[in-house]
C-alpha cells in the first residue's frame, strides 16, 4: 500500500517534471526563434521601418496609416512628457532612495524614501509598457512593410479595430485588468519584496532617508542567534495548525452537509440556518466572545467555580496546548459552515446513479464514500482546499484576538501560540521592523507556494483532469 | 542591419539621455532646496486662521470642545481667527497624516503619544517665553514634554491635566468596629487604605470569611500602567537617565523583585481573574454590589462607579458618603506584605500627562499657540476640571479645587507618580510587561511544585528576562 502511494507519489512528480524539463528545454529554440524575427527585422526593415524605430508612429505615418501613426506618436510624446516631467525623478530615485532628509520644522519638504520606491517601481513599470509597445510598434510597421512588399494592401485601422472586438478580443478584454493588476496588485507586491532589500523600519522611518542594504535582512536572520529556534519552533506550530485545521473544517463541513442532505433529515434549512448564522456574525467578534468565555471571568469557569471546581486558564500563559485546541475549534466554528455550503453545492450535483450501481454491486455506505463521494468532492474542491491551507497557514486572527501580547521565554517576541503571521505582526507593527518582516514574508510566501504546489501537483484536480471533463 | 540598428541605438541613447540628465537634475535641485530654516512663531497672528483641534472623545461628547471652541472663536473673532472640531479619531497619526496635509493643528494626546512625533519633528517645539501657563504648571509635568534635539533642549507641548491612579473603596463596607481594630495610628483613616500590608490582611480576611465570594482589594495586574509602579516602589525603573535612556533597562534594578513579590502577595488574595483582563470592566459592577471593597484606577471614571451604584438602588447622598477615592496606599519597606518591621515607603505608579502640542505642518503656528494659551487658561482648565472631572496640571486650579486634584499634583512632582517614559522606545514595553505580571500573578494559583516564583532570586531573574526582551524588541533587530 505504502510502496503503491510512493509510486504514485513519484509518477506524478516525474510528470510534472518532465513538462517542466520540456519546457526548459524548447527554451533556446523559442528565443532562438525570437532573435532570428529581430535579426529579419533589422536586416530587411526599410526606411520607413527605422523611422519607426526613431521616432514611433513614423513608419506608419510615412505608409498613411495615419490613425495608427498618430496614436504611436501620442504614446511616445505622452511617454517622454511623463520622464520629462516626473519619471526621469523617480527612476533616479529608486536608486538613491532619496538624498535630502525633510525637516518640518524649517520647512525642507525632502525626500520620502517610501514614496520614492514607490514612484520609482511604477516608474520601472511605465518604462516595462513603453518598451513593450515600442517593440509592437517596429513590429507593426515592419507587417506594413511586408504587405506593401508582396502587394497586399496593409490592414486598415478599421479592420484593425474590428479585430480588437473579435478576433483579438482577449486583447481588448485583458488590457484593462492587466494595468489594474499592475498597479494594485504587483507593484504593492514588488514594493513589499523590495522593503526586504533595505533598512526600513526600527529608527529608519520617514523623514529619516531609508537605503538598499540588498541581503543584508537576510543574513541577519540567519545569524541572529535568537532568531533561528524560534522561527523552527513557530515553522513547526505553524504546519502542524495549518493541517489540523485545514482537515477538521473540511472534513466536518463535508460530514455536516452530508448529514444535512440525507433524506432522513427533517427540516433541512432550520438546521443549515445554525452554521450559516455562525459563518454570518464578523470573526473577530466571535473571537471576542470565545475569549471572554474562556477567560478566568467568562461563564464557562463561572460554571466549574459554581459547580465546586477551580478556574481554569483556558487562555492563560500556561495554557499552550489548550490554547491551542481552543485556537482550531474556535477556527472550526468559523470556517465549517463555509466548507458545508461548499460541500453541499458539491453534492448536489452528484451523479445518483453511481451510488445506485454502487448499492447493486453491493457496496456498503461507507465504501461509497471513500470511492464515490470523496474523490469527487476532493476533485472538485482541491483548489478551494489549497487556499483553506494557506488562509489557515496565514491565519492572523485566530491567536491575536485569543491570546495576543505574550512573549514567551524560549521565543524572540513571539509567543508559543503565534503562528508566523503573528510572528511578523509583532516584528513589524508592533516593533517596527518592516524590513525584516518582508524579508520573513518572502520566506513564508517561499514555502506556502511550495507546499500549495506540491499538493496540487498531488491532487486528483490536476493528475485527473480529464476524468472528471 | 546597420542603419536599423543604429535607429534603435539612437533610440534608447535618447531616452537614458533624458532619464539620466533629468534625474540627476531634478536631484541637485531637490538638494538646493536645502537650509531654508526660519522660526516659525513670529508672533504675528495669522489672520483668516482655521485651525483644525484633534480633542479626546470624552471632552468632545461631555461638550467640553464645543464650550471651548465657542469660547476661543469669540475672543478670537476680530482677527478672523476661527478653530474647529478636526473631526478625526482621538488616537490620530500624525507621523502619516501630517506630511500630506490631513493631521490636526492642535492635538490633545498624552505625553507618551506626543512625544513619539518629536523624533520625526512632526510636533514644534516651542517658544518657551511666549506660553502663557509655564510658571503655574509644574517641573515635572512639564519634563514629561522636554527632550533635547539637536544640541538643544526645547518644550513641545503644555501639560493640561495629570493621570494617576487612585484608591477607590466603599467606606460602607469597613468593619463595624474599624476604629477599634483597624486604625493603630487612630488618625481617623482606616489603616486598610493607608496601608498595603494592612489592605492585604483585610482582604485575606474577607475573602476566607466569604468562602471566596467577596474580596477586598481585587485588581487585575495584566495592565502594566497599573502594575509596574510596585517594581518602582522598590528601586526599578523603566529607562535610565530620567526615562530617556532606552539602552539602559531597569525593571530589575534595585530591589524591584520585591514588587514582584507584593503583586504575587496581593495576587493570592484575590482570585484567578486578577490573572487576565476580564475582571477590568466588571469592576464598576463589582464594587458598587459589594464583591470588591476595594480597587485602583484613574480618577476620570469615578462617574463610572456612581452609575452602577445608582443602578444597584443606592441614593447619590449616599454614594457620595461611601464611595470614597484615596491616596494609594503605602507599601512596607521590607517588600512583604506580612512585614511591617522596617516602617513603610511610598507606594509609586505610573502616570502621564495630558496635553497640547502643535503639529509642525499647521499653516498658522502662531493662532495655534494663541489658541493653546487659551486652552490651558485658569479659566478653561477649571471649566475643563468642572465638566470633565480632570486632576489639572496647573497648579494654581489644583490647589483652588482641593482634594484629590491637589494629591496627584503633589505625588507627581514628589515622584509617586512616575511619569509614563516620553520617547517613542515605550511602545516596545508593554508586552513583556504584561507577560510578566500576568505570570506572577497566576503563580499563587499553581500547585506548590509548579511555583515558579517563590523565592526573591526567581524573581529576579524573570525581571532580568523582562529588561533583555525590551532590549531585544528595541535594538536588536535595527541595522
Amino acid at each position: 500500500m505504502q510502496e503503491a502511494q510512493t509510486t504514485k507519489v513519484k509518477n506524478a512528480f516525474s510528470e510534472r517534471g518532465r513538462k517542466i524539463a520540456a519546457w526548459f528545454k524548447g527554451l533556446p529554440a523559442r528565443t532562438k526563434e525570437k532573435f532570428a524575427f529581430a535579426r529579419e527585422i533589422l536586416n530587411q526593415g526599410n526606411g520607413k521601418v527605422r523611422a519607426s524605430m526613431l521616432l514611433m508612429g513614423m513608419g506608419q505615418l510615412l505608409y498613411r496609416q495615419w490613425a495608427k501613426g498618430i496614436l504611436y506618436l501620442l504614446v511616445e510624446i505622452a511617454f517622454l512628457a511623463y520622464f520629462i516631467l516626473r519619471g526621469a525623478d523617480d527612476l533616479l530615485g529608486f536608486f538613491t532612495l532619496g538624498t535630502v532628509e525633510s525637516n518640518a520644522w524649517y520647512g525642507i519638504e525632502g525626500d520620502n524614501s517610501v514614496i520614492m520606491m514607490l514612484m520609482g517601481i511604477l516608474a520601472w513599470i511605465a518604462l516595462l509598457f513603453y518598451a513593450v509597445l515600442y517593440i509592437a510598434n517596429i513590429k507593426d510597421c515592419y507587417a506594413i512593410q511586408c504587405a506593401a512588399d508582396t502587394l497586399k494592401a496593409p490592414k486598415s485601422f478599421k479592420k484593425e479595430l474590428s479585430e480588437l472586438l473579435d478576433k483579438k478580443f482577449y486583447k481588448t478584454a485583458l488590457a484593462l485588468p492587466i494595468v489594474g493588476v499592475s498597479v494594485f496588485s504587483i507593484l504593492p507586491i514588488i514594493f513589499m519584496i523590495l522593503i526586504a532589500f533595505t533598512n526600513y523600519g526600527g529608527d529608519i522611518v520617514p523623514p529619516a532617508l531609508v537605503d538598499w542594504v540588498w541581503l543584508d535582512n537576510f543574513g541577519r536572520i540567519l545569524t541572529l542567534g535568537q532568531f533561528a529556534p524560534t522561527f523552527f519552533k513557530i515553522f513547526g506550530w505553524n504546519i502542524i495548525w495549518a493541517v489540523l485545521s485545514t482537515a477538521l473544517n473540511y472534513f466536518a463541513g463535508l460530514g455536516l452537509a452530508l448529514l444535512l442532505n440525507k433524506k432522513c433529515v427533517k427540516g433541512k434549512t432550520f438546521w443549515r440556518l445554525f452554521p450559516i448564522l455562525a459563518y454570518a456574525v464578523p470573526g473577530f467578534i466571535t473571537l471576542i466572545a470565545f475569549k471572554y468565555m474562556f477567560s478566568y471571568g467568562g461563564p464557562i469557569n463561572q460554571m466549574i467555580v459554581d459547580a465546586g471546581g477551580t478556574a481554569i486558564g483556558f487562555l492563560d500563559i500556561d495554557a499552550k496546548w489548550t490554547a491551542r485546541l481552543i485556537g482550531l475549534f474556535a477556527n472550526a466554528w468559523l470556517n465549517i459552515p463555509s466548507s458545508m455550503l461548499l460541500a453541499t453545492g458539491i453534492l448536489s450535483n452528484m451523479n445518483t446513479d453511481l451510488y445506485e450501481a454502487a448499492r447493486v454491486d453491493g457496496a456498503s455506505a461507507w465504501k461509497q464514500f471513500v470511492k464515490i463521494t470523496l474523490p469527487y468532492v476532493l476533485f472538485a474542491t482541491m483548489p478551494v482546499l489549497i487556499s483553506q491551507f494557506i488562509a489557515n497557514f496565514n491565519n492572523f486572527g485566530i491567536f491575536y484576538f485569543l491570546r495576543g501580547g505574550l512573549y514567551m521565554e524560549g521565543y524572540f517576541l513571539a509567543s508559543d501560540t503565534d503562528l508566523l503571521i503573528n510572528w511578523l505582526y509583532n516584528m513589524s507593527i508592533d516593533n517596527n521592523y518592516y524590513s525584516i518582516g518582508a524579508a520573513i514574508s518572502i520566506i513564508i510566501f517561499i514555502v506556502t507556494s511550495v507546499i500549495s504546489l506540491a499538493v496540487y501537483v498531488l491532487s486528483p484536480s490536476y493528475k485527473q483532469e480529464e476524468t472528471y471533463q | 542591419m546597420g542603419k536599423n540598428l543604429s535607429a534603435v541605438v539612437a533610440h534608447i541613447a535618447v531616452i537614458l539621455a533624458i532619464i539620466i540628465t533629468l534625474g540627476l537634475a531634478g536631484a541637485f535641485a531637490q538638494g538646493a532646496s536645502a537650509g531654508q530654516g526660519s522660526d516659525r512663531f513670529t508672533g504675528e497672528l495669522e489672520e483668516g486662521a482655521v485651525l483644525r483641534i484633534l480633542e479626546n472623545d470624552t471632552a468632545i461628547k461631555q461638550g467640553y470642545l464645543e464650550e471651548l471652541l465657542d469660547a476661543f472663536n469669540a475672543a478670537y473673532a476680530e482677527y478672523g481667527i476661527t478653530a474647529v472640531d478636526a473631526n478625526m479619531d482621538q488616537y490620530t497619526d500624525l507621523e502619516n497624516d501630517g506630511p500630506y496635509g490631513y493631521g490636526p493643528d492642535v492635538l490633545y494626546q498624552a505625553n507618551d503619544r506626543i512625544m513619539r512625533y518629536v523624533d520625526g519633528r512632526h510636533i514644534m517645539p516651542l517658544p518657551v517665553d511666549a506660553i502663557d501657563c509655564l510658571d503655574v504648571v509644574g517641573d515635572r509635568a512639564w519634563m514629561a514634554y522636554s527632550a533635547t534635539t539637536d544640541g538643544q533642549a526645547n518644550i513641545f507641548g503644555v501639560p493640561v491635566n495629570v493621570q494617576g491612579p487612585l484608591l477607590y473603596y466603599r467606606k460602607d463596607l469597613l468593619p463595624e468596629n474599624w476604629e477599634e481594630e483597624w486604625d493603630d495610628d487612630k488618625n481617623g483613616v482606616p489603616d486598610m487604605v493607608e496601608y498595603w500590608t494592612d489592605l492585604y490582611r483585610f482582604s485575606k480576611q474577607r475573602k476566607e470569611e466569604s468562602g471566596g465570594q467577596e474580596f477586598g482589594y481585587m485588581r487585575s495586574f495584566l495592565e502594566p500602567y497599573f502594575s509596574v509602579g510596585y517594581l518602582y516602589s522598590y528601586g526599578g525603573y523603566t529607562f535610565g537617565n530620567n526615562n530617556t535612556d532606552p539602552s539602559d533597562i531597569g525593571h530589575s534594578a534595585g530591589n524591584a523583585e520585591l514588587g514582584g513579590r507584593v503583586i504575587r502577595q496581593l495576587a493570592s488574595v484575590m482570585d484567578e481573574r486578577c490573572i487576565d483582563d476580564s475582571v477590568t470592566t466588571g469592576a464598576y459592577s463589582a464594587l458598587a454590589s459589594g464583591e470588591f471593597f476595594a480597587t485602583i484606577t484613574t480618577p476620570d471614571v469615578y462617574t463610572m462607579f456612581v452609575d452602577e451604584m445608582k443602578a444597584d438602588g443606592y441614593s447619590e447622598e449616599y454614594i457620595a458618603e461611601n464611595l470614597v477615592t484615596a491616596d494609594i496606599p503605602m507599601l512596607p519597606a521590607s517588600g512583604d506584605l506580612e512585614d511591617e518591621s522596617e516602617g513603610f515607603i511610598e507606594c509609586k505608579m505610573m502616570g502621564g500627562v495630558n496635553g497640547y502640542a502643535i503639529s509642525s505642518y499647521t499653516d498658522y503656528p502662531n493662532a495655534a499657540l494663541a489658541f493653546v494659551n487659551f486652552a490651558t487658561s485658569y479659566e478653561m482648565v477649571s471649566r475643563r476640571n468642572e465638566l470633565l472631572g480632570i486632576v489639572p496640571a496647573r497648579s494654581d486650579v489644583a490647589s483652588d479645587v482641593g482634594g484629590l486634584s491637589e494629591v496627584i499634583n503633589t505625588n507627581l512632582e514628589e515622584g509617586s507618580i512616575v511619569v509614563m517614559p516620553s520617547i517613542k522606545e515605550n511602545a516596545q514595553i508593554w508586552t513583556p510587561l504584561q507577560t510578566f505580571f500576568q505570570d506572577i500573578a497566576k503563580d499563587p494559583y499553581r500547585t506548590a511544585e509548579e511555583y515558579k516564583y517563590d523565592t526573591l532570586e526567581k524573581i529576579k531573574a524573570a525581571l532580568v528576562n523582562v529588561d533583555e526582551q525590551i532590549y531585544d524588541a528595541i535594538f536588536t533587530l535595527r541595522g
